[in-house]
């Protein structure tokens, strides 16, 4: 048996560890009276759950309290605070240990979790579905809160209460970018629990029509854009605190990233067609499932060190109870379906060929297709030794054989799709509209390369830019011109120019991608102090370089000049951290290219430092492209003001209604 | 897909939709992309490993990136011109490595090493990226095993 309660070694503790008990006690209340309430079709079950998850959010709203003061306050008598704490560390780093390790992160997991459930609580609507997504997001909270609450419980006492923590990992207090990524990541991910949460309703009752569709797409862009957010503002730490001038390094930890959001973007387009043609019902409940599940395959590759990675926290139980998690999502997923297969069937006709739906569709199996593949070749190490019991590693030419060829798919589909009708097009319709784009298309390839670009994905990345580009604009000038001006059009669609608003901010950041990537260039040299050297044709002197000690470490600033410019490239050390260097990167950010110094190496003494450039262009555009992306996503999320004319769709009006 | 309850949708049409289009669409494009996958892997796929399982399997690894491990001998660095040649070794066989590019002071002999490259023509392992095990508990590995542990451990 756990020990999980000690009231003498750690007052702070057990309050923490009482409350997430509390917590665990009303989600199973909770859970119970949302069955009852589904079952007998009682409101009052109904509203019990409805209340039994603002007593899970109090309570696990308290315990997360209670971590972050004991955090805040230094008190080593919490395990968590003693193992992953110091008394060193600035106050942003203290507040950021919570999720620097993982019982922690679990915790905030859970909290986000809890919050989720709170703001679903208040905006369901009074309908059968009501008691049965309640009940989804309690076997959610049960196993996150259950977990937290035992085998990963930061607040089991210690037997002896150290003096100072043992300090969070020196590579996460090197960037505050750890009070953001994270966070975002959570958010992302746990927002898909609620669209899951309903598809597990719609499933149950068997009213698998459009209403579910249409309640849990704001849900499911509001996780998106988070996912999204999450997944470049990593990239961007990694840029600015790696050293390699890299920003993707199909990490295991990245690609689990990367999986739900493919799954979700997949999503977030075939839900359009069940919304407007009631159909691919079953296509949506199994994307929403794997989605879902593949945050807590995420969670499992990374928490249980079957693969190696970056991230990787220490290995423990933990990794196994996810996988088992993650195993029941998939087997209660296919069950409910099998069972619910005859309500499962579509209606209507099926779409022609030629038709937006086909070229969603597409996309659907490309994006399903991308994601397996991100699997396979993140799970291939794993396979190889179990096959061969040889060890290997797959690098980024794995990923990139089969990424640029479906990215460039996408790309391509991405600026048909908008330009079809739905049902039906003809072939000389679509060649019509493809005359700009598809010329747009052309020039750019033919101007790409008489400037001299020769890589075959980059020209076809610029081409594909150029005629994804050119589409938008003859669909959104052609849409202004109908209704007199932009503001009506955005007033009037504000889903639809979202949509269109993000697929641009796709389009700047794979030209990011795709620039950066192929014409990132490096050198290296030693420079002695005040001795001129040349470094890419450019002169370079090490002007100065000073050690400066803080309480939690020492950070050795080096001051380059370097073609006119001032760098300041730091190394530090923690001193939780022994002798691992730290780099922070000097970087000059520029809209067409960005140049990046880092020190490899210091001499003690001050006399020379030996230093890395790297030059990459279009690196701005993959961070700018993603806070368009963002921001389309969230006018996406605005109601629209019907005008005189009815927008055309019965999702619309859904939406209005919600 | 059952039919459970055949009595829930009286009227449904139930359309018998070709399936040879999924089926060859989804088909086409797993052998394509298969293709294309496991053509590189030879490329992409690193083994990882110890000077002696080079020596005994030559001639699987030979032009191909992998991570060989074991212990630094022999190391000269010149701060200059950046330029590392050391000695791999684990006691049963010994490879030479160059190397171009800045090294850490953590780099001493008879340090634990993982690098990563191709051996060229001439027999010597041209590393394009080196990747030193330093931890606060770190140990010199002294048997294959402890060689192996550390090469699957460095990241």
């Amino acid at each position: 048996m756990l020990n999980l309660l000690s009231f003498q070694s750690s007052a702070l503790g057990t309050v923490g560890q009482l409350a997430l008990l509390a917590a665990l006690l009303f989600t199973l209340a909770g859970l119970w009276l949302a069955v009852l309430g589904g079952v007998k079709s009682d409101p009052r079950a109904t509203e019990g759950a409805r209340r039994s998850v603002w007593a899970v959010f109090g309570f696990v709203t308290l315990s997360l309290v209670i971590l972050e003061v004991a955090l805040l306050r230094d008190d080593f008598s919490v395990r968590y605070v003693a193992e992953h704490s110091m008394r060193v560390s600035p106050t942003w780093v203290k507040v950021t240990t919570l999720w620097a390790a993982l019982e922690g992160s679990i915790l905030l997991w859970a909290w986000i979790l809890s919050l989720y459930a709170f703001v679903l609580s208040l905006t369901l609507r009074r309908d059968a579905l009501r008691p049965w997504a309640l009940g989804a997001m309690f076997v959610s909270l049960l196993f996150f809160i259950g977990v937290v609450a035992s085998i990963a419980s930061p607040f089991t006492p210690l037997a002896q209460i150290p003096s100072d923590g043992a300090g969070p990992n020196p590579a996460l207090q090197n960037h505050w970018m750890m009070a953001v990524h994270p966070v975002l990541l959570y958010l992302g991910f746990v927002g898909l629990s609620v669209p899951f949460a309903y598809a597990v309703a719609a499933l149950v009752t068997g009213r698998l029509s459009e209403h579910w569709i249409s309640v849990t797409r704001r849900w499911t862009l509001v996780a998106w854009a988070f996912l999204t957010a999450a997944i470049v503002a990593g990239g961007w730490w990694s840029y600015e605190t790696l050293g390699w001038g890299g920003y993707w390094a199909w990490d295991p930890v990245e690609n689990a990233s990367f999986i739900p959001w493919l799954l979700t973007t997949a999503f977030l387009h075939s839900l359009q067609i069940q919304e407007r043609r009631r159909q691919l019902k079953a296509w949506n409940i199994w994307l929403i499932v794997l989605a879902y599940s593949s945050t807590v395959l995420g969670t499992f590759l990374n928490r249980s060190g079957i693969v190696q990675s970056v991230h990787a926290f220490s290995n423990g139980p933990v990794g196994a109870v996810f996988l088992g998690f993650l195993a029941f999502l998939l087997i209660a997923g296919i069950a409910l379906a099998a069972w619910r297969s005859p309500y499962l069937r579509d209606e209507g006709t099926p779409a022609a060929a030629l038709s937006r739906e086909s070229a969603y569709l597409a996309g659907n199996w490309l994006f399903l297709v991308f994601s397996a593949m991100v699997l396979l070749g993140t799970l291939f190490p794993v396979l190889v030794e179990a096959a061969t019991g040889k060890k290997t590693s797959v690098g980024a030419p794995f990923f990139d054989a089969f990424a640029i060829p479906l990215g460039l798919g996408l790309l391509l589909l991405m600026g048909v799709g908008p330009l079809l009708p739905w049902r039906r097009a003809t072939g000389e319709k679509l060649l019509t509209a493809l005359r700009i784009p598809g010329g747009a298309g052309v020039l750019a390839l033919a101007i790409g390369f008489a400037a001299g670009l020769r890589s075959m994905g980059v020209l076809l990345t610029l081409a594909l830019a150029a005629y994804n580009v050119a589409g938008l604009v003859v669909l959104t000038v052609r849409a202004a011109q109908e209704r007199g001006n932009f503001a009506a059009l955005l007033r009037e669609q504000p889903r639809r120019q979202g949509a269109h608003l993000a697929h641009l901010g796709l389009v700047v950041l794979s030209l990011g991608v795709a620039f950066s990537t192929a014409y990132k260039s490096s050198a290296e040299v030693t420079l002695n102090r005040g001795q001129a050297s040349t470094l890419m044709g450019q002169r370079a002197v090490l002007e100065n370089l000073e050690q400066r000690t803080y309480p939690y470490g020492v950070s050795a600033i080096a001051t380059v000049t370097l073609g006119g410019q001032t760098y300041t490239p730091r190394s530090n050390v923690y001193v939780n951290g022994g002798n691992t260097l730290y780099p922070t990167p000097s970087v000059h950010y520029g809209l067409f290219g960005d140049s990046y110094l880092v020190t490899t190496n210091l001499d003690p003494k001050g006399q020379w430092a030996s230093v890395r450039l790297i030059s990459s262009p279009l690196v701005s555009w993959i961070w700018i492209g993603m806070l368009i992306i963002v921001f389309g996503a969230s006018l996406t999320l605005a109601t629209p003001k019907l005008a005189v004319r009815q927008t055309e769709g019965a999702g619309a009006g859904a939406v209005a209604a919600d | 897909m059952s039919s459970a309850s055949p009595t829930l949708l009286p009227q449904a049409r139930r359309r018998k939709r070709n399936p040879w289009p999924v089926i060859l669409g989804g088909g086409l494009l797993a052998l394509i992309l298969g293709f294309i996958v496991f053509g590189n892997l030879s490329k992409s796929l690193e083994y990882f490993v110890t000077p002696t399982e080079y020596k005994a399997q030559t001639s699987q690894f030979v032009g191909r990136t992998i991570r060989l491990g074991g212990l630094v001998r022999n190391a000269r660095y010149d701060r200059q011109s950046l330029k590392l040649s050391f000695t791999v070794t684990d006691y049963g066989a010994s490879y030479p490595v160059s190397y171009q590019g800045a090294v850490s002071d953590l780099f001493k002999e008879n340090q634990g090493v993982v690098v990563r490259g191709a051996f060229n023509s001439a027999g010597v392992f041209q590393a394009n990226e080196l990747l030193v095990k330093h931890s606060e508990e770190y140990r010199v590995p002294t048997s294959q095993a402890d060689i192996k542990s550390m090469l699957k451990d460095t990241k």
